[in-house]
């Protein structure tokens, strides 16, 4: 992308300095400060402190845990947001766009009310957990909750990103591969999924990187409970409580260099992601 | 400068057509389609037949129905009803894939993800055919098509013409029973529209698939075809050879759409047209119709001969006199535009015309306005200029039942 601007005055034009000057000066207090101060904190105590409280088995655990949650729920996210978005884009059904809504519901609800709404679905006394509890079988305050509420608030995230691809993808496409003899699945497997394979991959670091940082509905389902179900942001929050800032920063240093890098490859890749846009 | 397409005589014959039995004969025809789109007509009762080899243009205006059409044949489209039959076969309630036809779109529909070659073998890859027969049949169809050094590029490295070319190779890898053209060169300049359908020709004379073209070009009709049919708000008002519908146009909006013509109301009166107080004579033109018949005289502007006195050249009939009103060069030739005389009654041919319209005084611009040309030694030869007089006459007609006057009758 070339980056220009009209020449609205001769010779040097002080608008451009003052602009990002003035940019940068408002994102100082809100944005890089509280930032910057992660890292300095964390590491106030020298880097020895920060390295053991890294390395101490609740922590790893806890990042552990977050990964791996946050990795399934956004497979199934993906996939999930995959087909609805094939099934929204071609078919049309009575209370279609009362779907496409009701999907992109789950952002606009605090995350606590999820955590709030899943346990009293899913609890021992919860409608379907009721179902559950005489197999003697548990959902809540098990890392399947975890997944369950990641899966419920990054719902939108991933079919968000695939569904306008869906829409704007020139239908000829699929009819020229069917007319040269394709099947369906054929169809989608060799012409629609490489299409969107931009779409796929920049959906699935919004959700992974909105999955690792949720807290309020994670709180609630799964029981806060060390070295079992405790989360990294719950690490960071029950270590805060606790009184343990460096091993509450040294956690969110970890995650936010995390989503630093998520956002470089989404910003970055860009040109390689939106490879298909060139040829719509 | 984009390589052409290899049309040497020379070179070895490979047929893209699928092997069958009959040499000749009908390789496609629909029957009787018609099709609404909620309360909007599309199509109504069209019928033709594509023989084998054969390139057939469909040609009309936008919303005429002939991308309906096409799109039935490919079966993308269900028709309301009618059925399309391929080589024999009933295939209208087979879905688009099972028909073996090949459809090349508008803008290609290449593959954006696969390069030229993967484009190509992707038919041969689907029917899970061995990988060896897929390479031998991308290599000879690239060398045919003329992209030998293109061939592991990507669609939005070629040229409109190259990718076009992609497109064609891509539907004969499966020996498709019949080629659909959905407007091919819709998205390409003018220059290069011209050359690439002369490539187009050579290459299915050459691969000898049956083929059917839709456009809204006359001249790429007529260059196209080896039959045009003509559509006009999903009903076919002619069939037949690029000189029959031009020449003889067999409705008003075919003469109208295939170039320019002249239209002039007349009454058939024993074996000629009388339009006004002209009297055309047209034995042969005549025949099918009885006297005091309303008819339409169509003709074309190249069809009219000039003559500063009353000698016509031979072969050309006599119509009316004239005042030359506006001359004026288009390029290639010279377009005249004549006021006919058709109030006063002739003298007969030989006595020097009298003229009785002017172009000078309004209250006397009562003469019917035509339209001549004339190639450039014509032009020459004989100069006129604004207010000449001249006798007027055509070398080639058609003349048409008049249905709107015959519904009033």
């Amino acid at each position: 992308m070339k980056i220009t601007a009209i020449r609205h005055v001769r010779g040097f034009d002080v608008a451009r300095p003052v602009s990002i000057g003035v940019m940068l000066g408002i994102m100082l207090p809100l944005v890089f400060l509280p930032l910057l101060s992660i890292f300095i904190y964390g590491t106030s105590k020298g880097l020895g402190t920060f390295w053991s409280s890294l390395i101490a088995p609740e922590a790893i655990f806890a990042l552990k845990l977050s990964m791996v949650t946050s990795f399934w729920a956004t497979v199934f996210n993906v996939i999930f947001g995959l087909f609805a978005a094939y099934v929204l884009s071609r078919y049309d059904f009575w209370g279609r766009n009362a779907v496409i809504v009701t999907i992109s519901l789950p952002t606009a609800i605090p995350t606590a009310v999820a955590g709030f709404a899943l346990l009293l679905l899913w609890g021992p006394y919860g409608t379907l957990g009721r179902l559950l509890n005489p197999q003697g079988a548990q959902l809540m305050f098990t890392p399947y909750a975890i997944i369950l509420a990641n899966i419920f608030v990054t719902f939108p995230l991933a079919f968000g990103v695939i569904k306008p691809v869906f829409d704007t993808m020139s239908q000829s496409l699929e009819e020229a591969s069917a007319t040269i003899g394709a099947t369906r699945w054929q169809t989608f497997w060799h012409v629609t999924l490489p299409s969107l394979r931009g779409a796929i991959v920049s959906g699935a670091l919004l959700t992974f990187a909105r999955a690792v940082g949720e807290f309020g509905s994670t709180i609630l389902v799964s029981g806060n409970l060390a070295l079992r179900t405790q989360t990294a942001p719950l690490y960071i929050f029950a270590k805060f409580n606790e009184g343990q800032i460096e091993a509450a920063n040294a956690i969110a240093i970890v995650l936010a260099l995390l989503s630093f890098v998520i956002f470089s490859v989404l910003f970055f890749a860009r040109d390689w992601l939106e490879f298909e846009a060139r040829e719509a | 400068m984009t390589p052409r397409m290899k049309l040497e005589s020379g070179d070895v014959h490979v047929s893209w057509a699928p092997d069958r039995k009959e040499k000749a004969g009908v390789a496609a025809s629909v029957r009787g389609l018609s099709k609404r789109f909620k309360k909007a007509r599309v199509l109504e009762d069209v019928s033709f037949d594509v023989a084998e080899g054969e390139s057939l243009v469909l040609l009309g205006a936008s919303g005429s129905g002939k991308t309906t059409i096409l799109r039935i044949m490919a079966g993308l489209e269900q028709p309301d009803t009618g059925s399309v039959i391929l080589h024999g076969k009933d295939v209208t309630d087979l879905p688009a894939r099972e028909r073996g036809v090949g459809v090349i779109f508008q803008a290609y529909a290449l593959f954006p993800r696969m390069t030229v070659e993967k484009n190509i073998a992707y038919g041969l890859k689907i029917r899970h055919r061995p990988r060896k027969e897929r390479r031998e049949t991308v290599d000879r169809l690239i060398e045919l098509v003329q992209l030998q050094q293109h061939r592991k590029k990507y669609p939005w490295q070629l040229s409109g013409g190259q990718q076009q070319r992609v497109a064609i190779a891509r539907t004969l890898a499966y020996k498709p029973q019949v080629l659909l053209f959905d407007e091919p060169f819709g998205a390409l300049d003018a220059q290069t529209r011209v050359h690439l359908r002369r490539e187009i020709r050579a290459l299915l004379r050459q691969v000898k698939v049956p083929s059917v073209f839709i456009t809204h070009d006359q001249e790429e009709a007529l260059e196209l075809g080896d039959r045009i049919a003509v559509l006009n708000n999903g009903n076919l008002e002619q069939v037949g050879t690029p000189d029959e519908v031009y020449n003889h146009p067999a409705t008003e909006y075919v003469a109208t759409f295939l170039g320019a013509a002249n239209l002039l109301l007349g009454v058939v009166t024993r074996g000629s047209v009388e339009i006004g107080t002209a009297r055309l004579p047209a034995e042969k033109e005549t025949r099918r119709f009885r006297d005091g018949q309303s008819v339409k005289l169509v003709f074309r502007p190249e069809d009219v001969c000039l003559s500063p006195d009353a000698n016509l050249i031979e072969g050309c009939r006599r119509l009316a006199n004239g005042v030359i009103e506006e001359v004026s060069f288009v390029g290639s030739y010279e377009r005249l535009n004549v006021r006919l005389d058709l109030a006063h009654r002739q003298q007969s041919g030989d006595l020097a015309p009298v003229y009785q319209v002017t172009i000078n005084t309004p209250e006397r611009m009562t003469g019917v306005p035509i339209m001549a040309t004339r190639p450039k030694p014509e032009a020459n030869a004989t100069k006129y200029k604004p207010g000449d007089r001249v006798a007027v006459g055509l070398t080639s007609f058609s003349v048409l039942p008049n249905y709107t006057l015959a519904r009033q009758r």
